[in-house]
């Protein structure tokens, strides 16, 4: 193996492929980048069996091959060199690859291609559908937050994703709260399908896809158990979860008593006031709506938290408030999460009772509906 | 059969067999009538485990010739003689039937010389009936050898356990006097080898080195306490560090006399809530000592049982001074010294290099012990974590290591506590209600502490049958899986894990809270370590977790650079 590459071009296929490195694997090959030729293009890849990705460098292939070096030690000392060309050149027997840049010159000692596990591509799956780059990023944005952290139930961790007929619908939840968003597909499938995606891909995924503007080509691989996305010199792959996942449907609430609309960005404003308070007394801030009198005297949102220890705080907000007036406590983090991805200026809350499940949508946006369950005090 | 007046000697035998029970009960019988005698050294030897051979020799008054034979008698006494003077017993003995009984069931030989007699008298008895009465040579005081207990109670004899378990018996017993007795000097041989020998110096701490070890010793805190109407407890508690599987070494003196009380053993106890591991008990010594109208022994031929007139008073009395020593000690080390003052006393103290000045005072003497129920933490600073388990930091006095599950266990334990107080814990409804099938023990117990449950933040409905819905659960406990955590909560709950909890409520915040706690392989950003250390600090008791184990470890700056060789 011989090529030469710019700088530039393996520095930032480096960083791109540095998301899905292993950093303590028990199986060392999994913290080595794979560097592979691939016809006139050089192929990077790291995978830590959980994602998986190939990126595609532009580099001058003298002699073809493929090798394995240790991914930090290679991207931070590409990091380090001047803007020039780099000469790669692999020595079989040992295994070592030598790189010359300028004045820099560097062996560095590495693992077998033969050891690394490959990450397919995309000729290797069934279907294809295309997405629009910035529909697919805002979707992962307003879904997998709302996904649960912690691995006690796994298929929480991961966001389900519904490809129906003409739309790809989203949903994560982490049993207290729920967020769904769909949007549209390019061109219709045939056979409807849905899967488990781990929320920590996607929003990896997400941050690839940056600034690109092609579709993403999004495949099942026919055993079911990997997605791939395919961007720009980029396949972005990712292990499916197994299992059932909550079935949303019957979560969101069919009906209201009270809609209270608001400015998004006053209620995020007090939301984050009340949590200074709230985050010493369980997160618990207390939603108090008020409707109002008649044509002159609008409604109110009040937002209280109370600290035995440190205080407590009041914010009042103008809303437009139909139904009765109701009081209800929410987890004050749950609220910041979700008026934080909401794009909308205006914001409806709709709710029942104070033990029964709110609702937080955009105004005018029916593609967004997030569920969020009310919390109560002993008393 | 027609009803007959039973002969003398069966009559006889079944009433020793209430009183003598077992070779230990000899030694008990014996001892008590030696301490009564005023007996300064007490040098028992057994063989066999008493079954062969008890022997007991004392130094005390004796008893005057003439009176020798009545000492046989059964209900003959010296140390009561009208009805009142049994609601004012000073002396252990009382009943007269100890001497008898144990004649009936035994070849017993009895050798007495009060001081003012230049000769001694001698008698022996086979299975109750005088065999010789003779004038003897012999040294002030009285010794008693009884010999082939049970020889002529075949039943009982068959019901005796084996000589190591028997020896165990009279070891107990013994033990009980000495400890009771620090002044008298006890000596127990079994088989010609010597079991232990105490000094009489007439320090109870003295007494516990000798028969526990110094290691076990050092780890004792003196207790003293004394109520308005005069009651006083004083003795010996262990350290939250000292603990045993079994409750036998809480050990209790009314006016010096060793009795069995399940509830007090529960005041001591509770004493030590949240401070031991669960299912351990921990070690005391404890004497109350009270006007004996306030205490019936006589409701119990062994007298091991007592009833109090106020069971109450005497329950608080024995539990306070207990706590406020537990209190007083922390596991390992305890700041109480201002800390910019340079190397306090405590300094020295890592494991086993505590230095306790030894208790001067006589045994049961009391002191005062100034009322400490906080023993905060001075302000420490994070240095890392090892093993995704310990948080390293550093206090004013050398380094600390903090198990970060335990030490958050302790955190959210007084944080819901203090919320529940308020009665404002917080609970999180599901979006969806998870249905629970339970098992009967399950069902019962949740019907039965559901408002507990509730007042936690489990909120659970009835959906038919031994079904139910969980609608909610704490807010802590919102990272987990709700059904697992619950089930989780009423299992532990079932197994009786918090023997200590003095409340259902606590019990289940404790399960809770180690449920909600960080785990130990979990790794703490620096945010997370500074975090938990501050909220530590701000606990009321930050050295225990609500199990009792310990929530760190201190190596004083004293203790290392005598480590390094510094010093």
């Amino acid at each position: 193996m011989k090529i030469s590459c710019l700088q530039e071009n393996l520095a930032k296929g480096l960083s791109i492929i540095g998301r899905a490195v292993a950093n303590r694997s028990t199986l060392p090959v999994l913290s080595n980048v794979l560097l592979a030729t691939d016809n006139d293009r050089l192929m990077l890849t790291a995978n830590n069996l959980e994602i998986g990705i190939n990126c595609w460098v532009n580099a001058k292939i003298e002699e073809e091959g493929a090798v394995t070096v240790p991914a930090r030690l290679l991207t931070e000392f590409v990091n380090s060199l001047p803007p020039e060309r780099i000469d790669l050149a692999l020595d079989e027997p040992t295994q070592t690859i030598n790189l010359r840049c300028a004045h820099f010159e560097a062996n560095l000692k590495g693992i077998d291609a033969q050891e690394f596990p490959r990450v397919p591509s995309l000729d290797a799956g069934g279907e294809i559908i295309n997405l629009e780059p910035a529909a697919l990023k805002q979707l992962i944005h307003q879904v997998t937050f709302a996904a649960a952290v912690e691995e006690s139930r796994p298929v929480l961790t991961g966001i389900r994703a519904e490809f129906q007929h003409d739309r790809l619908a989203m949903s994560g939840t982490d049993g207290f709260r729920l967020s769904t968003k769909n949007i549209p597909l390019a061109h219709s499938i045939d056979e409807p399908f849905e899967v488990i995606i781990p929320a920590r891909a996607l929003a990896e995924l997400s941050r690839i896809i940056a600034d690109q503007e092609e579709p993403v080509q999004i495949a099942v691989t026919p055993a079911q158990n990997q997605i791939l996305f395919h961007l720009n010199n980029i396949d972005f792959v990712s292990q499916l979860i197994e299992g059932r996942f909550p079935d949303v449907s019957q979560i969101i609430p069919k009906g209201h008593n009270t809609h209270t609309v608001l400015d998004t960005a006053s209620f995020l404003k007090a939301a984050r006031v009340s949590y200074l308070f709230a985050r010493d007394a369980a997160n618990i801030v207390k939603v108090d709506v008020t409707p109002g009198e008649d044509e002159l005297v609008g409604g109110r949102l009040l937002l209280t938290a109370t600290s035995q220890e440190l205080g407590d705080n009041i914010s009042e907000l103008e809303a437009n408030v139909q139904g009765d007036g109701v009081e209800i406590a929410f987890n004050a983090k749950y609220l910041i999460d979700v008026l934080n991805v909401l794009d909308s200026a205006q914001v409806a809350l709709e709710t029942s009772a104070p033990a029964s499940p709110g609702i937080i949508k955009g105004v005018g946006d029916d593609t967004f509906l997030h569920v969020i369950m009310p919390m109560h005090l002993s008393r | 059969m027609p009803i007959q007046v039973l002969p003398a000697d069966i009559a006889a035998k079944i009433a020793a067999g209430e009183v003598i029970e077992r070779p230990a009960s000899v030694v008990k019988e014996l001892i008590e009538n030696a301490i009564d005698a005023g007996a300064r050294t007490i040098r028992l030897e057994v063989e066999a485990g008493g079954k062969r051979l008890v022997k007991i020799t004392d130094d005390g008054r004796g008893i005057a010739a003439n009176e020798v034979p009545l000492a046989f008698a059964r209900h003959a006494t010296s140390k009561l003689s009208t009805i009142e003077d049994l609601f004012q017993v000073k002396t252990l003995g009382f009943r007269g039937e100890a001497l008898a009984s144990i004649a009936a069931v035994s070849r017993l030989t009895f050798i007495t010389r009060p001081e003012q007699q230049v000769a001694g008298t001698l008698i022996r008895l086979e299975g109750g009936a005088q065999q010789t009465l003779a004038p003897t040579g012999a040294p002030v005081g009285t010794g008693v050898t009884v010999e082939n207990l049970f020889f002529n109670v075949p039943a009982r004899l068959k019901f005796l356990k084996a000589d190591a378990t028997e020896t165990g018996h009279i070891h107990r017993v013994v033990s009980h006097y000495a400890m009771a007795f620090p002044e008298i000097g006890f000596s127990l041989r079994s088989n010609g080898r010597q079991i232990f020998q105490t000094d009489g110096s007439g320090k109870l701490y003295d007494v516990l080195v000798t028969l526990w070890n110094l290691d076990t010793a050092k780890q004792l805190v003196p207790v003293s306490g004394r109520t308005e109407s005069g009651l006083t407890v004083d003795g010996f508690a262990g350290n939250p560090g000292l603990h045993r599987g079994r409750r036998d070494q809480i050990i209790f003196f009314v006016n010096r006399r060793w009795i069995q009380d399940r509830a007090l053993g529960q005041a001591v106890a509770q004493a030590y809530h949240t401070f031991l591991p669960v299912g351990r008990n921990p070690v005391a010594v404890l004497n109350i000592q009270l006007d004996p109208a306030e205490v019936d022994v006589n409701v119990h031929p062994t007298k091991a049982e007592v009833k109090f007139k106020d069971p109450r008073a005497v329950f608080a009395a024995v539990q306070r001074p207990v706590r406020q020593a537990v209190l007083q000690e922390s596991p390992l080390v305890r700041p109480a010294q201002p800390w910019a003052t340079g190397p306090s006393p405590q300094a020295a103290r890592f494991g086993l290099d505590m230095q306790r000045p030894l208790p001067t005072e006589t045994a049961f003497e009391r002191q005062e012990t100034p009322a400490a129920d906080d023993q905060r933490m001075p302000p420490m600073r994070v240095v890392g974590q090892i093993q995704q388990m310990y948080v390293i930091a550093e206090g004013p006095d050398g380094l600390y290591l903090v198990d970060q599950h335990a030490a958050h266990e302790r955190i959210l334990y007084e944080q819901m506590m203090a919320r529940q107080a308020q009665a404002a814990v917080a609970g999180q409804r599901l979006l969806s209600p998870a249905l629970l099938e339970l098992s009967p023990a399950q069902a019962a117990l949740l019907e039965a502490e559901q408002d507990t449950l509730r007042a936690v933040g489990f909120e659970i409905e009835p959906f038919g049958g031994r079904s139910y819905r969980l609608l909610a659960l704490p807010r802590i406990l919102g990272h987990t899986d709700p059904v697992a955590a619950f089930l989780g909560v009423l299992e532990e709950m079932l197994e009786g894990a918090v023997p200590l909890a003095r409340q259902t409520h606590e019990k289940i915040a404790v399960i809770v809270c180690k449920r909600a706690a960080v785990k130990g392989g979990q790794t703490l950003s620096q945010e997370e370590m500074k975090e938990l250390i501050y909220s530590l600090e701000k606990c009321r008791n930050p050295r225990t977790c609500p199990h009792g184990r310990p929530t760190m470890l201190h190596m004083s700056a004293y203790q290392l650079a005598r480590e390094f060789g510094r010093h």
